[in-house]
């Protein structure tokens, strides 16, 4: 009895950690075979073929994202702070939480419904109809051939279509604010510059590599291991979505924790005030 | 039946190979040594682990248990680096063709050169396509894309991309499945042709009982993860098992009739005969 009821439990922790560990290996992979990549010209191609399908086609998407959220935000927080009589300072808030939080994540989102149902719907459909074993019969590593040049061009681009989202959030918040909600456009820009610091910029792009890289690995690794069939298929891609989406915040709060660490530590002064 | 085979006995050499998923045996201690120049026929039931046992054989799955050589070197061990270079000495044409659908025929066909050599010389490269088309009979369809393709001939680029970096060994998994009697007649003489032109060793799955008697210089058949046959056409046919004899004349046996008129869905591990008299 007591042992029927413990059985399902240590079966299913068994399988986590097996799963734990395949995926880790598939991520030692292919960072190793991304890396490796970089280095041989002869790999190039590929590379940019890839940047092209996940980078330059995903920059509307982000764009709309980006202007959105920034537009929202200045609506949503007007209130407030004209109320206490702050409207003019409406920028620092839209600027930073775009810069910061929303422009990041937000565009790591998009990108993960975007690029990496893409991603895995291609590399699943590929594993179940053994094209990626027929890659591996004939010499050709299949994690090198198709998932570092993947990696790479979501690693490489992710940081750049986050710069756009965080344009496209900055104007579309200076367009409500200071068109529809009327506050003087000089005073918007001076709050904003004297409290937006590069340092919050650079993070939200650095942000931006670990997040590509997440979306990346995760989609590829769920194409690679995706079973049998339209479903599987399917299923892969909701799974590598719900799995990049999770990454996605969870990093996004440990670089939080990190980075605040590292500002006080070198800015100790500026973070008290 | 257990015999032993040495690692030197042929080309390709599997020794009390076992291979498990999670808990299931689907090989259990299969001893074999392929011959050079010959072509094997590896017949049994869907399911029986016939392509786990070929994918075996090109290090694509590794041994729970068990040791596969190629030319007397041990492969299941190596990684895969050291695979690429075992590997491009066979050719893999795989059930379902496993054509790459976003490349054309022609780009297919020179996959496996670009991945492997520095090519200098394109016109020689046309003319290598040109001529491994000419083979399966698909010359003219260079700039065609997979899609575009029946069944068969998908079959039979693949069978030319099998062959672009001229191997010593090819392993066929089902060529003749889902083609018309007609067509897959046309894959045997082309297994047959490139044995004889190339002197190529062939290895070919399948559960086509006249396939294997045509192409087969020796057939052995699995059942249940072990060999249960294994020796040329007429030992086949004169086999006295009678799993064998119900497997080369496509008979269900008693079992599965009986509880396919008891309108049951369960098959012979579930019943036995006696239980309906
Ligand atoms: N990667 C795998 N994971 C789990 N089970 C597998 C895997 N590959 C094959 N099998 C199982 O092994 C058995 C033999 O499969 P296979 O060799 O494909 O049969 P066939 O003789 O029809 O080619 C099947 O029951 C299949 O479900
Ligand atoms: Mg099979």
């Amino acid at each position: 009895m007591v042992y029927s009821m413990i059985e399902p439990v240590g079966e299913k922790t068994i399988e986590r950690i097996g799963n734990l560990g395949r995926f880790s290996r598939f991520f030692a992979r292919a960072a190793q075979a991304s890396l490796v990549s970089c280095c041989s010209p002869r790999s190039y191609p590929g590379i940019w073929t890839q940047m092209h399908l996940i980078g330059v086609r995903s920059v509307p998407v982000v764009m709309i994202t980006g202007a959105f959220v920034g537009m929202v935000l200045a609506i949503q927080a007007y209130d407030q702070l004209a109320g206490m009589g702050l409207e003019e300072r409406l920028g620092v808030l839209i600027n930073i939480a775009v810069v910061k939080e929303l422009g990041p994540v937000l565009a790591a989102v998009m990108l993960a419904g975007r690029v990496g149902g893409a991603l895995t719907a291609e590399l699943g459909t590929m594993n179940v109809t053994e094209q990626i074993s027929a890659v591996q019969s004939m010499g050709t590593d299949p994690i090198k051939h198709l998932v570092a040049p993947r990696v790479l061009a979501c690693l490489v681009l992710t940081p750049f279509l986050i710069i756009y989202a965080d344009l496209l959030g900055i104007l579309g918040g200076y367009f409500v604010s200071v068109i529809q909600l009327k506050i003087n456009s000089r005073a918007y820009w001076d709050f904003s510059a004297q409290s937006v610091e590069l340092w919050d910029l650079n993070m939200g792009i650095v942000k931006g590599f670990f997040f590509g890289g997440a979306i990346a690995v995760i989609s590829c690794y769920k194409g690679f291991t995706c079973r049998e069939g339209a479903q599987g298929v399917g299923q892969a891609c909701t799974e590598a979505f719900v799995g990049s989406f999770i990454s996605i915040l969870a990093l996004n709060f440990i670089f939080a924790v990190v980075m605040k660490a590292i500002y006080s530590t070198f800015w100790p002064i500026q973070s008290l005030l | 039946m257990a015999k032993y085979v040495d690692k030197d006995d042929g080309i390709i050499v599997v020794r009390n190979l076992v291979k498990m998923f999670d808990r299931r045996v689907v090989l259990e201690g299969i001893s074999l040594a392929l011959e050079k120049g010959k072509t094997t026929a590896i017949i049994g039931p869907s399911g029986c682990g016939k392509t786990v046992l070929m994918k075996h054989m090109i290090a694509l799955e590794r041994p729970t248990s068990g040791e596969v050589y190629f030319k007397g070197r041990r492969i299941d061990e190596l990684n895969e680096r050291q695979l690429a270079a075992i590997r491009t000495q066979y050719g893999f044409c795989f059930q379902k063709g496993a054509l790459f659908d976003s490349l054309t025929v022609y780009e297919n066909i020179i996959f496996p050169i670009v991945q492997h050599r520095k090519i200098t010389d394109w016109k020689a490269i046309d003319d290598l396509v040109k001529n491994k088309l000419a083979m399966v009979g698909m010359d003219g369809y260079q700039e065609h894309l997979p899609a575009s393709l029946s069944g068969g001939q998908q079959k039979r680029v693949a069978l030319a991309r099998a062959i672009a970096l001229n191997p010593e060994v090819i392993l066929y998994d089902e060529p003749t499945t889902g083609l018309d009697p007609i067509r897959s007649d046309i894959i045997n003489e082309l297994i047959l042709k490139l044995q004889r032109q190339l002197q190529i060793t062939s290895i070919v799955v399948t559960h086509d009982m006249r396939s294997a008697y045509k192409i087969g210089d020796r057939i052995i058949m699995l059942h249940d993860g072990k060999v249960i046959a294994d020796g040329d056409a007429d030992h086949i046919r004169n086999h006295p098992h009678s799993i064998v004899q119900q497997f080369v004349h496509g008979e269900v046996n008693e079992a599965d009739l009986a509880a396919l008129r008891l309108g049951g869905t369960k098959f012979e591990t579930q019943y036995l005969p006696e239980d309906f008299e």
